[in-house]
C-alpha cells in the first residue's frame, strides 16, 4: 500500500494527467491521422473513403502536381522578411513610445487597431487601396514619382508577394511594438543609469543592455510571428489567390487548394506532414541557437 | 500496392444499389399529399450568385401554394462545396435541397451523395420535363444516363459591345443571330479589337476588351470558350464511350488559342490579369471597354454600375449583344454552357417536399416570376426552358433572349469544361499555367507542355488513366432520348 510520501510524490503527475491526455489527444491524434492518410489514396472527388494503400505516391505527387517548391520559396521569403521587418519596425516604435513624448498615450491606443482587424478585413481594405484604377496607394506613389506596375502591385509577379508582406507588416508591426514596449517598461532603470554613469553611448546601451534584456520576450515574439507568417493564408486568399501565376503562392494556400478545392485528402495529408517537418526543423534550429548559451 | 477491402468499382456498385433502394422506398405516391401539409419545412442551401436573389424574392409564392416553409441559406462557392462535402461525409441531413455546380455532379452522383430524380420526374407530369432545353439538362444535370438535378440557372457565353463606339469607329453592328453570322470569325473579332483599342470616346480612352485573368478558375471559364472554339479538347475520348482520359490539351489548336488569348490580354487593362468574373463585368459597365465576351448573365448585370448598387451604369442603352464568332467562316461552334441546378441530398429527410420545391423553382412559372423580379434592376434571365424563351413578357424585359437561346443551343458543357471526376484538380493546374503564360512567366508552349504533364500525373495518380470504371456514352443524343423517355413521349 503506497505510503503518504509516495502519494504526495505522485500527486502532481496525477493532477497533470488529464491535461496531458487531452493535449495528446488534440495534438497527436490529428497528426497521426494525417500521417496514416498520407499513405492512402483518398480523393473525395472519386470516392468518399480511402481506396487503397498507396505507399509514397502522395509524397511524390506533392512535388509532381502541386507548385510545392515555389510555394515553399515564397513562404520562406514572406516569413523571414516579414518577421525581420516587423520586429525592427516594432522595436523602433516601442523605443519611440518609451520616450514619453507628448501624444504617445493616444499613439498606443491607435496602434492596437490594425491588430484587432480580421486579416480578411485588412485584405479587402488593402485590395481597394492597392487597386490600380483609383486606389489610394498607387495614386499617392505615382504622385511622388514612384513607378507603379500597370497591372497594379497585386497583379505584378514581382510585387504581389511583397504587397502581401506589406499588408501583413501594416497589421502586425503594432503587435511587436506594444509587446516590446511592455518589455522596455520592465527593464530596471538602475541598470541604464549605471551604464550612463560609466559613459555608455545610447547606441551602445541599446545593443548591450536593452536588447539583451528584451531577448526572452523578443525570442518568443519572433518565433510566434514566424510560425503565423509561415501559415499565411487569409491575406493571400483575399489579395491575390496566390497569383499572378504562382508569384504569391504559399504552402497554406497550396494546402487549401488541395484540401478544400480538390478534396485530395491523401495528398493534402502528405503535404501537411512535409510542412510540419519543415516548420519543426526551422523552429528547433532557432531554439537551439537562441537558447544554447542559456545566458538569458 | 496493397489493395484496401473495397475497390472503387465495388463502392460504385454499392452506391448504386443504395440509391436504387432509396428510390424504391420513396413513397412517390404521397407527393400530392405533401402539398397539403402546412407544417412541413425544408432547408435549401444555395450559392450567392445573382439568381439566388431572384429565387429568394419569389419563394413566398411556393409557401403560399404548398404550405411548405423554405429556409434558404446562401453561401459562397467554396464555402458551399465545403459545407456540402462535410455534410455528406458525416451523413448529416444538412439540407433538403442543394445548389449543385455542374462540375460537382459526377462526384456527388458516383459517391451516392445525391439521389437520382428520374423516378420523381417520370411519375410527376407537372414537371413538364420536355420543356427543358436538352443542352441545359445535358450540361448541368445528367450523369451516366440519369437526371440528378434540374437546372435553376443556365449560362451560355456571348458578346457585349458598345454601339456608340462602333458608330464612332464606323463599324457595322455585330450579328445578334446565327443567321447573320455566316462570315463572323475570331479573326474579325480581333481586327475590331485592334481598331477600337486606344480610341477616344467622349474623352475616355477605350480598351479594346477585357479578360478574366485571375487563376485558376475564373481564367479557365473565359479561356476555355476561346480554346473550344479553336477546336481544343481536353481528353482523347469523353464524353463518348469508352472514356479515355489521356489528355490532349497540348495541341496545335490550343497553342493557337493561347497565343490569341495573350493577344486579347494585350488589348485589355493590364490589371485584368487578376480579374474575377464580376471585375470584368463591372469594368465593362464602367464604360472604358469596347467589347468582350462573358457568361450571359452579364447581358443584364452590366446595366448596373456594380452588383446590386441600383445605380444604372454609363453603358445602359449603349451596348448590344452578339453571338460568338467561329474559327473559320461558317465553321463549327461549341459554346460553354454552365450554371447551377438543384439537387436532393440522399440524406434529406423531406424528400417529397424537396422534390416539390425543385419542381416549382425550376418550373416555367417560377422562372418567369424570377425574371420579373426588379430589385435594383432585373436580376434573372438565365432560363433553361424553351417556354421562357418564347415568353413575350420576358422578351420585353430581356431583349437579348433570342441571342442567348441560340448560344444555349450550341452549348456543350461536357466538352468545353468536361465535368469528369477530378475536374477541379485539372482546372487548378490549367488555370495556373494560362495565368503564368499571360504574365510572361512562361511561354505558351511551355505552359501547355506543363499542363499536359500535370494532367497526366494527376489523371494517372487518381487512377483515371487507364480508366477502370464502366464508361457511359454520355452524348447529347442520349440525353434527348432520356428526356423523351422520362417525359413519357
Amino acid at each position: 500500500m503506497p505510503n503518504r510520501y509516495t502519494f504526495q510524490r505522485r500527486l502532481p503527475y496525477l493532477l497533470l494527467a488529464p491535461s496531458v491526455i487531452v493535449l495528446l489527444a488534440l495534438i497527436l491524434y490529428p497528426l497521426a491521422f494525417a500521417l496514416r492518410n498520407s499513405f492512402w489514396f483518398w480523393n473525395l472527388q472519386t470516392s468518399p473513403m480511402p481506396l487503397y494503400h498507396s505507399g509514397w505516391d502522395n509524397y511524390r505527387m506533392v512535388f509532381q502536381v502541386t507548385p510545392f517548391a515555389v510555394a515553399l520559396k515564397n513562404t520562406l521569403l514572406l516569413s523571414f522578411l516579414g518577421t525581420f521587418a516587423q520586429f525592427w519596425l516594432g522595436m523602433g516604435i516601442a523605443l519611440l513610445l518609451h520616450t514619453h513624448l507628448r501624444g504617445m498615450g493616444l499613439m498606443r491606443a491607435a496602434l492596437i487597431m490594425p491588430t484587432t482587424l480580421a486579416p480578411v478585413v485588412a485584405g479587402f481594405l488593402f485590395r481597394y487601396l492597392l487597386e490600380p484604377k483609383g486606389g489610394l496607394l498607387p495614386w499617392l506613389l505615382e504622385g511622388i514619382g514612384f513607378p507603379v506596375p500597370p497591372q497594379g502591385f497585386l497583379g505584378n509577379a514581382n510585387t504581389a508577394l511583397f504587397s502581401i508582406g506589406l499588408v501583413d507588416t501594416w497589421q502586425w508591426t503594432p503587435f511587436f511594438a506594444i509587446v516590446l514596449y511592455a518589455g522596455l517598461l520592465s527593464i530596471n532603470e538602475e541598470i541604464k543609469e549605471a551604464a550612463e554613469v560609466d559613459g555608455a553611448a545610447p547606441w551602445r546601451m541599446f545593443w548591450s543592455i536593452t536588447l539583451p534584456l528584451l531577448r526572452p520576450i523578443a525570442a518568443f515574439l519572433v518565433m510566434i510571428r514566424f510560425m503565423q507568417l509561415f501559415n499565411s493564408f487569409d491575406l493571400v486568399f483575399v489579395l491575390t489567390s496566390g497569383g499572378p501565376g504562382t508569384a504569391s503562392r504559399t504552402l497554406s494556400f497550396n494546402l487549401y487548394r488541395e484540401g478544400l478545392v480538390n478534396y485530395n485528402i491523401g495528398l493534402t495529408a502528405a503535404m501537411t506532414w512535409l510542412v510540419v517537418i519543415i516548420v519543426s526543423v526551422i523552429i528547433n534550429l532557432y531554439l537551439f541557437f537562441i537558447y544554447r548559451k542559456r545566458e538569458w | 500496392m496493397s489493395k484496401c477491402g473495397i475497390s472503387r468499382r465495388d463502392f460504385l456498385k454499392a452506391g448504386g444499389a443504395a440509391g436504387a433502394a432509396l428510390a424504391g422506398a420513396s413513397p412517390l405516391g404521397s407527393l400530392a399529399r405533401v402539398a397539403a401539409q402546412s407544417d412541413s419545412a425544408i432547408n435549401v442551401l444555395t450559392v450567392g450568385d445573382p439568381w439566388d436573389l431572384a429565387l429568394q424574392s419569389v419563394t413566398d409564392q411556393f409557401t403560399e401554394a404548398t404550405g411548405i416553409t423554405v429556409n434558404i441559406e446562401s453561401l459562397g462557392y467554396t464555402a458551399l462545396q465545403a459545407r456540402l462535402v462535410n455534410a455528406f461525409l458525416t451523413q448529416s441531413a444538412d439540407a433538403d435541397v442543394i445548389a449543385v455546380d455542374q462540375m460537382w455532379i459526377s462526384q456527388y452522383a458516383d459517391n451516392g451523395w445525391i439521389r437520382s430524380l428520374d423516378d420523381f420526374i417520370s411519375m410527376d407530369s407537372d414537371a413538364h420535363f420536355d420543356d427543358f432545353l436538352p443542352e441545359c439538362l445535358y450540361s448541368l444535370s445528367t450523369w451516366r444516363n440519369q437526371v440528378w438535378t434540374l437546372p435553376i440557372a443556365s449560362y451560355a457565353q456571348g458578346i457585349m459591345y458598345r454601339t456608340d463606339l462602333f458608330e464612332t469607329a464606323g463599324l457595322d453592328p455585330l450579328p445578334s443571330s446565327l443567321a447573320d453570322a455566316g462570315m463572323w470569325t475570331w479573326e474579325d473579332y480581333f481586327a475590331i479589337l485592334e481598331q477600337i483599342n486606344g480610341m477616344d470616346l467622349d474623352g475616355t480612352s477605350m480598351y479594346g476588351t477585357t479578360v478574366i485573368g485571375a487563376q485558376p478558375v475564373p481564367v479557365v471559364h473565359m479561356y476555355s470558350q476561346l480554346s473550344a472554339s479553336y477546336g481544343t479538347r481536353w481528353f482523347t475520348q469523353f464524353p463518348e464511350a469508352p472514356w479515355d482520359f489521356t489528355p490532349t490539351i497540348n495541341s496545335d489548336a490550343n497553342l493557337a488559342a493561347l497565343n490569341d488569348w495573350k493577344r486579347l490580354y494585350e488589348l485589355s487593362p493590364p490589371e485584368s490579369i487578376n480579374y474575377l468574373w464580376f471585375d470584368a463585368g463591372t469594368r465593362f459597365s464602367q464604360g472604358d471597354i469596347g467589347m468582350f465576351y462573358h457568361w450571359t448573365p452579364y447581358f443584364y448585370l452590366v446595366n448596373n454600375e456594380g452588383y446590386l448598387t441600383g445605380t444604372p451604369s454609363p453603358v445602359v442603352d449603349k451596348f448590344e449583344t452578339a453571338v460568338l464568332p467561329t474559327l473559320t467562316a461558317g465553321g463549327d461552334q461549341v459554346v460553354s454552357l454552365g450554371g447551377w441546378s438543384l439537387g436532393m441530398p440522399s440524406t434529406s429527410a423531406n424528400q417529397e417536399a424537396a422534390w416539390q420545391f425543385i419542381k416549382w423553382a425550376t418550373g416555367a412559372e417560377a422562372q418567369k416570376a424570377m425574371g420579373e423580379v426588379n430589385v435594383k434592376g432585373y436580376q434573372f434571365a438565365d432560363f433553361s426552358r424553351q417556354s421562357n424563351y418564347d415568353d413575350a413578357d420576358l422578351n420585353a424585359i430581356y431583349p437579348f433572349l433570342g441571342t442567348q437561346l441560340e448560344m444555349m443551343k450550341l452549348g456543350d458543357g461536357k466538352v468545353v469544361r468536361p465535368p469528369a471526376p477530378i475536374y477541379t484538380s485539372l482546372e487548378g493546374v490549367y488555370g495556373l499555367q494560362i495565368n503564368q503564360a499571360m504574365s510572361g512567366q512562361v511561354s505558351s508552349e511551355q505552359a501547355l507542355r506543363t499542363t499536359q504533364t500535370l494532367f497526366e500525373n494527376i489523371l494517372r495518380g487518381n487512377q483515371m488513366i487507364p480508366y477502370g470504371v464502366e464508361s457511359f456514352d454520355d452524348t447529347l443524343e442520349n440525353t434527348k432520348a432520356l428526356q423523351a423517355s422520362l417525359s413519357g413521349m
